[in-house]
């Protein structure tokens, strides 16, 4: 799957803004700041889903991601309203020994991963080669009848097609898995961010307890 | 800088066409091992994120830095199985689709609970939230 021409290029710079807009996302002292960071990361990387011909995917961690998810963390930081607190000189990071060995460890990690991916992709290389020069060439022939400077990422494909297919076949039975671990996630955060105010309002706390509060504090607000 | 000025050297390089340089050429064709090595880029300033932050809320957008950094591995896995024909080239995007269902389940039930945990200890710092410690 060797990327040529224009296509190296678009992989060169969402790659580079995808991990600039990580760093900056860990790096920045404004949990808001930290969220948009965060959307220009999710969206550079979709770009490169599309790159790899997985449009599909690309719309869906665009649609879910930066319009659900990351609408959800921005609320969050509205109503958990202690953003002020990392302004100024404030520590946001934890203690320096921690952050030390963090960083050691991370880059322990760094050298591991890049050590494995070299290893294993030589091997993997060898193992495909023939296969990979004949998809070269199919991908080279491909484009021999597109206009200068188009790609043959500009096509459409039929992978939405081809992914609904197999999650309905291949995997049907996570796919109903995954429709009850979301009612269960509807339902948990719904239950753990309620009020007592509102327990009580529903009758759905034990008397005992209602009879606790009450004795406490006369009147239960928060 | 060093960053911005690199990318218009490539795309000056691209544009012009010329293929000076053998050394550029991998730099001009990536290929698989290129996006495993963003993709373990990703995750490791997530897992850092993860380990430093004090903040709650952060740390749980470095979870899902670590989350896309996989799901970029699954995507890369899968179009190098459509190039050679191995396997099934497509479970990598399923694998993707659920990476994500799973993550947004996640999100939901963490800020939830971050909601609840500010209501009753009036913080998110995690280095403040030492109730079971001892």
């Amino acid at each position: 799957m060797i990327l040529s021409g224009w296509e190296s290029v678009f992989f060169w710079v969402f790659s580079i803004a995808a991990i600039f807009a990580g760093l900056l996302t860990v790096m920045a002292r404004n949990a808001v700041h930290s969220a948009l960071f965060l959307i220009s990361s999710l969206v550079s990387v979709a770009a490169l889903f599309i790159l790899l011909g997985a449009e599909f995917i690309a719309g869906v961690q665009i649609l879910v991601y930066v319009g659900g998810v990351m609408v959800l963390f921005l609320f969050v930081i509205m109503l958990v309203n202690v953003g002020a607190e990392e302004t100024g000189k404030a520590a946001i990071f934890n203690r320096p020994t921690q952050v030390g060995a963090a960083l050691v460890f991370s880059l322990l990690l760094v050298l591991g991963l890049l050590f494995a991916i070299n290893r294993g992709y030589e091997g993997l290389k060898k193992r495909d080669a023939d296969k990979l020069l004949v998809a070269t060439r199919g991908r080279e022939a491909q484009q021999q009848d597109l206009s200068a400077g188009a790609t043959g990422v500009s096509r459409l494909t039929r992978d939405t097609e081809r992914v609904g297919t197999s999650l309905y076949t291949y995997a049907a039975l996570p796919f109903e898995i995954a429709s009850v671990l979301l009612l269960v996630a509807i339902i948990g955060s719904v239950m753990l961010a309620r009020t007592l105010k509102q327990e009580v309002s529903t009758d759905d706390v034990d008397p005992e307890v209602l009879n606790a509060i009450k004795s406490s504090e006369p009147e239960p607000t928060s | 800088m060093v960053a911005s000025s690199a990318i218009a050297l490539l795309l000056l390089q691209e544009a012009s066409g010329s293929r000076a340089a053998a050394a550029l050429e991998g730099i001009k064709h990536p290929d698989l091992s290129k996006f495993l090595v963003i993709g373990a880029i990703l995750f490791i300033i997530g897992i850092a994120g993860v380990l430093t932050r004090r903040n709650i809320i952060v740390i749980f957008m470095s979870i899902e830095l670590i989350l896309n950094a996989a799901n970029l591995n699954f995507i890369a896995f899968s179009r190098y199985l459509q190039d050679t024909g191995g396997g099934n080239a497509l479970a990598g995007q399923v694998f993707t689709v659920f990476i994500i269902v799973v993550a947004a389940a996640e999100a939901a039930i963490g800020l939830g609970i971050v909601i609840a945990l500010y209501r009753n200890r009036e913080t998110i710092w995690v280095d403040e939230i030492d109730l079971m410690k001892w």
